[in-house]
């Protein structure tokens, strides 16, 4: 498929290419198809319906069916066998078709004959481009060792190289921007106070209180994630959003707390607190399931309603009203753990918090409470083996860190490459992930990228990372490959019980030279002397071999509508030997605080606002800027500014502004200021992802503000070694 | 019968999902929308703070305005009522108000593409396809705007908004049939988007709580009723005419000329 036209021209004609169907010929069609060259046929006229797609316009994974015309997908809709999301899908889900057709995606493998950041691209061979890939990382092992190697995976089909650059490779520096930069800290928070990662796991459909600290779901769109919230409020759920901003869901909150950033665990602290001077709290479920209850006690005794309240700047009554509406709700609370929650380097805490709050509230295995669905099991696993060698990741070395996420925190790798100490980090291989947006600090990832010896990016745009590539690979997007399998239940858990098990597939073949990460991998295997590691020949072996013990097969599943149902289980109830660690012994002789405490941010410096960033519904950060669509809906993240501030600077709604931030760097791209009285004095927020560098994205370059841009005071989580974001700040310009 | 949407504003998230669907459904231009989702406030309104969203799109109101302006030459059309089988024919121009369902429609191939309808919607539920030129009739383009997916609902699916409303907050039928969802929402309370001004039947309804409501209403209704340019509709009607004569080659040096005046007369 060729695109001979200007940027302008394929704006307007967009939706016809993505068709790609000669008008005549619609005109020419059978009855009951429009007769009309000037009527759209519709998607649902003279289609062929594709089945077993999986969404991953963002990582949710929604199933789909895709509607194809003459060999071209026209349309993807939900899959109406879905007990996930339904025929639902969202906004970017909806323009997956425009990822799919973008004509500024990867399409050959291309070497980088200009400088690393100034590329010059020169179109070359699979063969050419793998050689040189397998040739410049065994250079790099050989002089050195596996560990010069650096990974930053993202995305579902980077699980396969990952494993195989940690595993086989034997290289401890990868570093997931899903971890590092988002739920990391979340997800060990968790694990060390009710030993199990929470994901978005709460009963919220159920719930009698909805309480979610930073959640903005609205902003932040999971389909059936979403689903369970909006089916809570309207069974009559209480929302409580605690929030410096009034958020999509802080509009339709009970109670809004404009809370001072950075102060969340004072909050929670104060609440529980609160609840047990005046014993509101489940007794028998801590009684039942509580692990240094006392210590925790005594720990926390200090957060008073005042206290509380003027760390907090929120009001003492309002700290009550939450605390008793919480207790008098107990057990069917949904205590929501939040998902991107690498916010200010003080977050474990905050995520202790949480869990201890919902161990205290008993809301654990009961409707509304935190409850993990019974789903599927018996399926295989895929690994690639050990290899000879293996390396003590940074953190395990040099004992920081110690609650840290799989993988290595992202700037111990970054300084150790920089510095070259305490050995040299040498060659980089990037798939899926756009660190130059994902990762704080861009001037410290430029300085690392330009010290290799090797850098190669897999990706399917050409995003801001790419521009620093060696060889820059061209891979099949998730409507072209097969893929894990996703599986679960139904989103409400007062339905039926079900369970469902499918697989990405794909709905249309992969265009020009794009290839899927199987195929890349082995070929990169073959070249390192690896090939008898090799565990699977194709990625649709791969997929076969997870879902053989489970009694199924890609062409099973096709059969059955790309996806298949069983009877489910009830998921509610707790085990006996469930246990909530209020204060965990485990973490004292680790170093760390024993009970959730408060850290204390540093305060705004004085003319600066603290930098605030988060979802939109119509982006997944960088991944969808390139999206006409998805431009179209939202071409820039506007800055939301505080009215009474934005009065005093004489900024109006809609005015041009950029930002620089107290260390000095400015904004490279501008956007425009949303005035509101629904943000704090103290902070400005803006939509994370946008304002992409790299002018092969001819969409998404220069639209909106990058936040990574101005995130230069590194923060990090002391337990986790995961990035806090939320501790820049910034002054508005008008531009 | 009278079809009618009503929107949920408790339950919309403003996710965009519609906008995006009805655009792979219908092979709108990216630029371009059959509906919209406007993002309101946070503001301050008399029952407190709030913030929502105007998911709008065309309202085939009972007495629309876009309809009487049309200056295509009007032709008789016989309608069929998809569930009763009963015809009836009527004079219409390119854009009419059909007798049985009370959807407002478009017919493309007799557009003339002057955009009239479109500046006479107080809504500004209607744009120019410029992808769409109708050669035969030297147009600009062709006049888009929502169909309420009749398309699709008389092939026995949703229309492609609701289809994909993660929500459930679109609900779509029959305002005229009591028993309807639709009727329903009318009963609770949901409100059309009028004023003293602009009062022409829309069946767009919206349902929200009171500062949502108050957020939406101070925000999104419409006040204005545009005068016709008769002007260009006068154009528009000539211009058929005018090209066909061209094309043929019949006209003088100065009437070429008139001609690609008229063309670039674009307001």
């Amino acid at each position: 498929m060729a695109f001979k036209v200007t940027r302008r021209k394929f704006l307007q004609t967009a939706s016809i290419a993505a068709a790609s169907v000669p008008l005549s010929k619609v005109a020419t069609a059978k009855a009951g198809v429009a007769k009309s060259p000037f009527t759209a046929p519709g998607s649902f006229a003279e289609t062929k319906t594709a089945v077993g797609g999986i969404c991953e316009m963002c990582f949710w994974r929604c199933q789909l069916v895709g509607k194809i015309r003459d060999n071209k997908l026209v349309k993807l809709e939900g899959n109406p066998k879905s007990i996930d999301n339904g025929t639902s899908i969202c906004a970017r889900g909806n323009s997956g078709i425009k990822l799919l057709y973008d004509p500024d995606r990867l399409k050959y493998p291309m070497k980088n004959v200009g400088e690393r950041g100034k590329p010059k691209w020169k179109r070359i061979s699979w063969k050419e481009a793998l050689d040189e890939c397998g040739d410049k990382l065994n250079a790099a092992v050989k002089k050195y060792s596996a560990r010069t190697i650096a990974m930053f995976p993202h995305g579902s089909s980077a699980k396969y190289p990952m494993h195989y650059f940690e595993h086989t490779v034997g290289t401890p520096n990868v570093s997931e921007a899903s971890f590092f930069q988002c739920r990391g800290v979340r997800d060990y928070s968790w694990l060390s106070t009710i030993g199990t990662g929470p994901g978005e796991n709460v009963d919220m459909a159920n719930a009698k209180v909805i309480f979610g600290l930073g959640c903005h779901f609205g902003e932040n769109v999971h389909v059936s994630h979403a689903k369970r919230y909006l089916k809570g409020l309207e069974n009559g759920a209480k929302l409580v959003i605690v929030d410096p901003r009034f958020s999509a869901s802080a509009a339709k909150a009970d109670i809004w707390v404009k809370i001072k950033p950075g102060t969340d665990t004072a909050f929670v602290l104060g609440i529980m607190n609160y609840m047990v001077a005046n014993g509101k709290y489940n007794k028998k479920f801590v009684e039942d399931h509580g692990v240094g209850f006392a210590e925790f006690k005594d720990a926390i005794k200090d957060w008073s309603l005042a206290k509380t309240a003027k760390e907090c700047d929120v009001p003492e009554a309002q700290i009550k009203e939450v605390a008793e509406l919480l207790g008098a709700n107990a057990p069917n609370v949904s205590v929501h753990p939040g998902r991107f929650s690498s916010w200010h380097g003080n977050d474990f805490h905050r995520g202790r918090s949480l869990a201890c709050l919902a161990g205290m509230l008993g809301a654990f295995g009961v409707p509304g409470g935190f409850v993990k669905g019974k789903g599927p099991k018996g399926f295989g696993k895929v690994k690639w083996p050990a290899g000879h060698e293996h390396h003590k990741a940074l953190h395990r070395e040099a004992g920081i860190f110690l609650q840290s996420p799989a993988g290595t925190p992202t700037d111990l790798i970054r300084d150790c490459a920089i510095s070259g100490k305490p050995y040299p980090i040498k060659a980089c291989v990037i798939w899926g992930q756009n660190p130059m947006q994902t990762i704080p600090k861009q001037e410290n990832t430029i300085k690392m990228l330009k010290q290799m010896d090797f850098v190669m990016c897999v990706d399917v745009m050409p995003t801001d990372i790419t521009m620093y590539a060696d060889i820059l690979l061209p891979e099949s997007s998730y409507l072209e490959r097969f893929d894990y399998i996703k599986k679960g239940t139904q989103w409400d858990f007062s339905d039926k019980h079900q369970q469902f098990v499918s697989a990405r597939m794909p709905m249309v073949r992969a265009d020009f030279e794009r290839r899927d990460q199987v195929y890349i991998v082995n070929e990169l295997a073959k070249r390192m002397g690896h090939e008898k590691a090799i565990p699977v020949q194709t990625v649709e072996d791969m997929v076969d071999a997870m879902l053989k013990p489970a009694g199924l097969s890609i062409k099973k599943l096709i059969a059955e509508d790309g996806i298949h149902l069983q009877p489910g289980k009830d998921p509610y109830g707790v085990k006996e030997d469930f246990e909530v660690q209020f204060f965990n012994e485990e973490l004292v002789e680790e170093g760390y605080a024993g009970a959730p405490t408060y850290v204390a941010v540093p305060d705004v410096p004085k003319g600066y606002m603290r930098l605030l960033s988060g979802r939109s519904p119509l982006h997944t950060f960088n991944r969808t800027q390139n999206n006409v669509w998805l431009n179209a809906g939202m071409p820039e993240n506007p800055v939301w500014v505080n009215d009474k501030i934005a009065s005093k600077m004489g900024i109006k709604s809609g005015d041009r502004v950029t930002m620089v931030n107290s260390e000095g760097i400015k904004s490279s791209s501008t956007s425009h200021a949303l005035v509101t009285p629904g943000i704090r004095e103290d902070c400005v927020f803006m939509a994370h992802g946008f304002g992409s560098k790299n002018p092969a994205m001819s969409v998404g370059k220069g639209a909106g503000m990058d936040d990574q841009e101005l995130c230069s005071i590194l923060v990090v989580d002391p337990e986790t070694g995961c990035s806090g974001m939320r501790n820049n700040f910034v002054k508005l310009i008008k531009a | 019968m009278q079809y009618a949407m009503v929107i949920d504003l408790n339950k919309c998230v403003g996710c965009h999902a519609c906008t995006i669907a009805c655009k792979a459904e219908w092979d709108v231009p990216a630029d371009k929308g059959r509906n919209w989702v406007k993002r309101l406030g946070p503001a301050q309104t008399p029952e407190g703070l709030a913030s929502t969203y105007y998911p709008g799109l065309c309202n085939h109101c009972d007495s629309p305005a876009c309809v009487p302006v049309c200056p295509a030459d009007p032709i008789q059309k016989t309608f069929k009522d998809a569930r009763t089988g009963k015809t009836t024919t009527l004079e219409v121009a390119a854009t009419y108000k059909e007798p049985f369902n009370g959807t407002v429609q478009v017919d493309k191939e007799r557009c003339l593409g002057c955009g009239e309808c479109a500046s006479a919607c107080p809504y500004g539920a209607r744009y120019v396809n410029e992808n769409q030129i109708n050669e035969e009739l030297g147009s600009d383009g062709t006049i888009d705007k929502c169909t309420y997916c009749m398309p699709r609902v008389n092939a026995g699916l949703d229309p492609a908004c609701v289809q994909t409303c993660l929500a459930g907050a679109r609900i779509f039928g029959d305002i005229t049939d009591p028993n309807s969802e639709v009727s329903r929402y009318k009963k609770m309370g949901a409100k059309n988007l009028s004023s003293t001004a602009v009062n022409i039947g829309s069946n767009g309804y919206y349902y929200a709580n009171k500062r949502d409501d108050s957020l939406l209403r101070s925000t999104s209704t419409p006040t204005v009723m545009a005068s016709v340019n008769h002007r260009r509709q006068l154009l528009a009607r000539m211009k058929p005419m005018m090209n066909k004569a061209k094309n043929l080659g019949m006209l003088g040096l100065v009437g070429a000329v008139a001609v690609k005046g008229m063309s670039d007369d674009k307001e």
